[in-house]
């Protein structure tokens, strides 16, 4: 048994020095070759790039909204065409979201949100369209939004409905420039606010940046801008022992009771997560993924065709050496080994130069979208290439291996 | 002495299509160990397809070929590639080296083929080539080397494994009279330290150098006689050298 493992050994060694000798022997033809695999693993590659550096980034983006937090709205985030479902259905209101946080125990913390979008307004300068949230102080830690300086809402601000005001970095950046917003008056729509606190950054959203922001207190916001008919979203962050499916169910069960509905009938309210957005991703871009990987498996078959050709010439060019290596000694596995390492060197060098080569692409790519190159997708590559080598050249491997020595022997 | 080759009622039958074409037609043969045989014979007389058979390469329709008393007809494929690896030394008339392999790397092939780990091989290769007189030659690849020193890297490669047999091919025919002779005094030197040497030719010249002659005529022996071996001029040898 070791002596075979041995001989392998030598065998696959030996199979690797001829196959050099070979390659070093043609390298033009061996280089011309090469080039179809080359193009296949850089498309593969390329793909594969930009799905993972896309993937990457949508996760980035979609982050914020936190693994473990929920929001209880009342559309859902995703919907086929029942949109007349919704539209219907009873607004999440305040009083829901207070009996909501009495009765939850599956929760870290729990905050109430309500949007509008006012234009906010510095002496001259004023900024048309800002997003105004209205919350509690809790959802620093609900929503990851904690003042950079400053402080944040408190609840005092929220009992007594006063007009303070959190802002993201854009709004600073834009009203004030190199001044400190701190304790200086800013005016959203009509209603004058002091600025208390200055929000970390938080980046972007698909485009939308989230730091044209302004947060205040939302018992302000209903008597500023309007109670009757605004939506309130209710964000609950699990605690981090409970899985986000029982927090889902203990969420529906209190919501369900709080609405009085009868065990037959639907949900009237939605509890949204990330992973609604995650499966949506991935129903919108698998078609493009697939098109991709087809077109990339596509010239990876030309390339093998390819390969499969120029190895069919090899072996009729050495008839002779075959036929002298069997003539010496040589088995039949000795003989299809060496041809099937060198199609899998060739192959495997194609590969190399096509990772090189589209990692230096990606490297372009990365100025115009997200792309990452993982480690593993590198070795994977070069690793198909082999197997793509093994493939094709089975057959002209075989073909050597079957030759008759002595017809190979009269081949000169 | 022992015996390397018996050949009983050996017959070769191709069949081309539906025509039957016998190659050898009963040969009855035996070489003893120490032997040096020469093979003559005309084109067609089948004395390739006798070569063929003893060299493990192909097999007969009928009859019974003991090598070193082993029955080779009821050999696998792979069987027949370990006897010709470890049995029978080939010497080819075109030399069949590697062109991008140095002497030793050629010489070392059959080893590798055998599994003999590197140092083993190291050995052998180096005496091989030794015995050929090419020590100081063996990172040279067969492109810097003269004919007569190529044939003699062939020569070394089919001694490296110690075989029962040497097998040669009209081993001269690629080669000019001065470096013919080299290579047949190399061959009498080979069987004076005790090697059994079959020489395959159409060249009176290149088997009046062996000890017996069997003459092939339409697939049969017509001949076959002990006759004394021209000795090479010493002469001659020493221009060559």
């Amino acid at each position: 048994m070791g002596r075979k493992i041995r001989g392998a050994g030598r065998a696959l060694w030996e199979g690797l020095i001829i196959a050099n000798n070979a390659l070093m022997a043609n390298k033009t033809r061996a280089s011309l070759t090469t080039l179809g695999i080359v193009i296949g693993v850089v498309t593969v590659t390329l793909m594969m790039m930009i799905i993972q550096g896309l993937n990457k980034s949508f996760q980035d983006q979609i982050s914020f909204l936190g693994a473990k937090t929920v929001y209880v709205q009342r559309w859902p985030w995703v919907w086929d065409d029942d949109w007349w479902k919704y539209i219907n259905r009873p607004r999440v209101t305040m009083d829901q979201y207070e009996q909501l946080r009495e009765r939850i125990v599956g929760a870290e913390e729990i905050s109430p949100m309500a949007w509008t979008g006012r234009s906010a307004t510095y002496r001259d300068k004023t900024l048309d369209r800002v997003s105004i949230l209205g919350t509690q102080q809790q959802h620093a830690i609900v929503g990851s939004t904690l003042p950079e300086y400053g402080r944040y809402i408190t609840d005092i601000d929220d009992r007594s409905a006063r007009r303070v005001a959190v802002i993201g970095v854009d709004v600073r950046d834009r009203l004030f420039g190199p001044l400190d917003p701190i304790g200086r008056n800013i005016r959203i729509a009509s209603k004058v606010y002091t600025v208390v606190g200055i929000l970390e950054e938080q980046g972007n959203f698909f485009g939308d940046s989230r730091d044209n922001i302004i947060i205040i207190p939302i018992e302000t916001l209903f008597t500023d801008f309007g109670r009757v008919g605004r939506d309130v979203m209710i964000a609950v962050k699990g605690r981090d022992d409970v899985a986000v499916e029982d927090l889902v169910d203990e969420i529906r069960a209190i919501m369900r009771g709080t609405r009085n509905l009868k065990p037959l009938d639907e949900d009237n309210f939605a509890i949204n997560r990330q992973e609604a957005l995650s499966d949506l991703y991935d129903t919108l871009t698998g078609g493009i993924y697939a098109a991709g990987l087809i077109i990339g498996g596509i010239s990876l078959l030309v390339g093998g065709i390819g390969i499969m050709n120029i190895m069919l010439v090899s072996v009729t060019e050495r008839t002779w050496e075959i036929g002298m290596r069997k003539a010496i000694g040589a088995r039949t596995t000795h003989i299809l080994w060496q041809f099937l390492v060198e199609a899998m060197m060739i192959c495997m060098l194609g590969g190399t130069v096509g990772i090189l080569l589209a990692f230096a692409g990606g490297q372009l790519l990365k100025q115009a979208m997200p792309a990452v190159l993982p480690l593993w997708l590198a070795g994977a590559a070069v690793l198909f290439s082999a197997v793509v080598g093994l493939l094709f050249g089975m057959f002209p491997a075989a073909k050597a291996a079957r030759m008759d020595p002595i017809q190979a022997l009269r081949a000169q | 002495m022992s015996k390397i080759i018996q050949l009983e009622a050996i017959s070769k039958i191709y069949e081309i299509g539906d025509i039957k074409v016998p190659a050898l037609n009963g040969v009855d043969m035996e070489i003893d160990e120490g032997e040096y045989v020469s093979i003559m014979g005309p084109s067609g007389s089948g004395k390739s397809t006798l070569m063929n058979l003893i060299g493990c390469l192909d097999t007969p329709t009928s009859g019974t070929y003991l090598l070193t008393s082993e029955n080779v007809g009821e050999m696998t494929d792979n069987e027949l590639a370990d006897i010709r690896n470890r049995r029978i030394g080939f010497v080819f008339q075109t030399f069949n080296l590697l062109p991008r392999a140095n002497a030793f790397h050629n010489v070392e092939l059959p080893l590798i083929y055998a599994g003999m780990s590197k140092d083993d091989r190291q050995e052998k290769v180096e005496y091989a080539l030794e015995k050929v007189g090419l020590q100081d030659r063996m990172k040279h690849k067969p492109n810097e080397l003269s004919g007569g020193q190529r044939q003699r890297v062939a020569v070394a490669r089919a001694l490296v494994n110690d075989p029962s047999l040497l097998l040669a091919d009209e081993p001269t025919g690629n080669l000019d009279s001065a470096t013919s002779y080299e290579i047949m005094d190399l061959f009498g030197k080979l069987h004076s330290s005790g090697n059994t040497i079959v020489l395959v030719t159409h060249e009176e010249d290149i088997a009046a150098y062996s000890h017996r002659v069997v003459r092939l005529l339409d697939g049969r022996i017509s001949s076959d006689e002990k006759q004394e071996p021209r000795r090479i001029a010493s002469s001659t040898v020493i221009a060559s050298a």
